[in-house]
């Protein structure tokens, strides 16, 4: 008979140097989450559908892995921890009014689509910045994610940064209807401005606004921005690129405008976040490999509303961009045999236990 | 992956890599090593210039952008719609113009009419799903063919096929004709989300460059 030795597609087996790999790069990351005053906090893998359904804006549902408890509820792998952490915070957190800051790190599933060589299984280790609603906030957390990154070994990223505010206030002034906005999302997010071009010119929406709706991939740098902040007649948008405006000029204050970038087109697949959304790149990897974003309505959702922040680090991503930018993994530590015969056992035991002692890895073989 | 400081660029075999190497001239990008139809080269360099080229087959284009492997990608809409790949799509190109339709034989209309359930025959089967359940609200049998996606109908193995059509004359010699256009394609310039970023300026040029000559076209 042929044994099963295989794993099923999406997830694998981690070990040897890689997993030393990981680990130590992982420790880096939350070590640094720790020096910014972050606390860890650990959620059930998994939970009630209703924390991850569509009203919450995560993964869509045919993404997830359900199953269901005895007394028949849907339960569900988390696909991100970003829910259950606002749920906890809600519960247990929200007393006294003092921001909160809480750190994970975990497996999280989706159930992708097969032969796309993408894992079904990450690890992911991330924070949330709950109940400050400031510029200074999102700028505290942008800040970290490019420490977190220096400190995990890389010298050339950059993080993009975009508020959804901009998006959504200029539908909302064209009037778009829910299908035209899901249409034009795909479009602006994968970058097909002239498609997009298209299809607002069918729409019947005007000139101006057109004109708007494109520009956003165009804009680069501040004095960019200001203009289109001129050109912008909505609150909403208006407010979303004032607030960007700032959030560049705090990051001058932290001296790393070096490694913002400004992306206005950007988008996000999470329907709960608000405002600043934020994605950083690097040579080596294919995509994003942190993440985040603003998320002011989410914790309202579970009975307390509270502004919040987070970003989310992908481990998997990170590695391999790690070592494909050649920084080396962690070597295992060398371990010691120690040979013994019938005879000198009593003594070779008590070498090992010398050497276990000290520190150093050591195991016995007798010969 | 990408080597730093190098645009990789991967090419649909055949016509459309022809016609891209022409267009991208007009931005001051050429690789002779290429135009040597014999050789059996796999990767093209242009050590000057710092670009790279290789050729695919066409639905693997978006794939090697997804991952990186490539910066650049030309190919064809209909294979960004069925590959469904997270690439961005910056550029229409222009050339390789033709439609996406279903066809069938002129008593196969009455089919696409009502909700009732029929057999479509399809090298597109995501397209074909995408149409037909959101756009039409149509329950369907799809089947995925490699080839000859005419022969369906003509032999009773589907109702109705959704293909490429250019000239429509293979589907006139066989009987068959467009019912109903699914939408338009042409070549698009295709770009890693990754290398948008970190190599933003260098991409934005070639773009607007391309942009233009296509233009002046």
């Amino acid at each position: 008979m042929e044994k099963l030795i295989h794993t099923p597609e999406g997830v694998r087996d981690i070990y040897g140097s890689e997993l030393a790999m990981r680990k130590s790069v992982n420790e880096k990351i939350l070590s640094t989450f720790n020096l910014y005053g972050y606390k860890e906090i650990e959620t059930p893998t998994f939970e009630y559908f209703d924390i991850f359904s569509k009203e919450i804006g995560t993964t869509p549902s045919r993404e997830l892995y359900k199953f269901f408890d005895r007394e028949g509820d849907t339960l569900v792998l988390r696909p991100d921890f970003t829910p259950s952490i606002a749920r906890s915070a809600v519960k247990y957190f929200m007393e006294d009014g003092k921001p909160v800051r809480l750190s994970y790190s975990g497996r999280a599933f989706t159930n992708n689509l097969n032969l796309q060589g993408k894992l079904k299984e990450t690890t992911q280790s991330g924070a949330e910045l709950i109940g400050d609603g400031s510029v200074d906030a999102d700028c505290d957390v942008l800040a970290m994610v490019i420490d977190t990154l220096k400190n995990a070994g890389f010298k050339r990223f950059t993080v993009s940064i975009g508020e959804v505010g901009f998006f959504k206030g200029l539908c909302e002034e064209a009037a778009l209807d829910e299908e035209s906005i899901l249409k034009l999302r795909e479009q602006i997010s994968v970058k097909n401005y002239y498609g997009a071009g298209e299809m607002l010119k069918h729409r019947g929406v005007s000139k101006k606004l057109q004109e708007l709706i494109l520009r956003a991939g165009d804009v680069l740098d501040k004095e960019e921005l200001k203009e289109l902040a001129d050109d912008v007649t909505n609150e909403m948008s208006k407010a979303a690129i004032q607030r960007l405006i700032e959030i560049y000029d705090v990051m001058c204050m932290h001296g790393m405008e070096e490694y913002i970038s400004i992306d206005l087109g950007m988008l996000s697949k999470l329907n709960y976040y608000t405002g600043l959304i934020f994605k950083a790149y690097t040579y080596g990897a294919g995509d994003a490999i942190a993440k985040g974003g603003r998320y002011d309505g989410l914790l309202g959702r579970f009975g307390h509303e509270a502004p919040a922040i987070g970003c989310v680090f992908l481990l998997d991503d990170i590695v391999s961009a790690l070592l494909a930018a050649g920084v080396k993994g962690a070597d295992d530590t060398e371990v010691q045999v120690v040979e013994y015969g019938e005879k000198d056992r009593r003594a070779a035991f008590e070498k090992i236990a010398e050497l276990r002692k000290s520190g150093k890895p050591a195991v016995g073989k007798k010969v | 992956m990408s080597m730093e400081g190098y645009l990789t660029f991967a090419l649909t075999k055949g016509r459309l890599a022809d016609k891209t190497l022409k267009l991208l001239e007009h931005a001051g990008i050429s690789c002779t090593e290429m135009e040597d139809k014999d050789t059996r080269k796999l990767i093209f360099v242009n050590e000057e210039q710092k670009v790279r080229f290789f050729l695919a087959k066409g639905p693997d284009v978006p794939t090697y952008v997804e991952y990186g492997v490539a910066d650049i990608g030309v190919t064809g809409k209909d294979t960004i719609l069925e590959e469904g790949r997270r690439c961005f799509e910056v550029l229409d190109l222009g050339f390789g113009k033709c439609r996406m339709c279903v066809c069938g034989p002129e008593s196969a209309r009455e089919l696409l009419e009502h909700h009732e359930m029929i057999r479509v025959a399809s090298k597109y089967p995501n397209i074909a799903r995408d149409f037909f359940y959101n756009r039409k609200g149509q329950t369907v049998d799809i089947i995925k063919l490699n080839g000859s996606v005419e022969l369906g109908p003509i032999v009773g193995l589907s109702d109705v096929i959704v293909d490429i059509v250019e000239t429509g004359s293979t589907l006139k010699e066989n009987g068959l004709m467009v019912l109903e256009e699914v939408c338009p394609l042409s070549a698009r310039m295709i770009v890693n989300q990754v290398s948008m970023r970190m190599e933003n300026e260098r991409i934005r040029r070639l773009i607007s460059q391309l942009a233009e000559a296509l233009e002046k076209e």
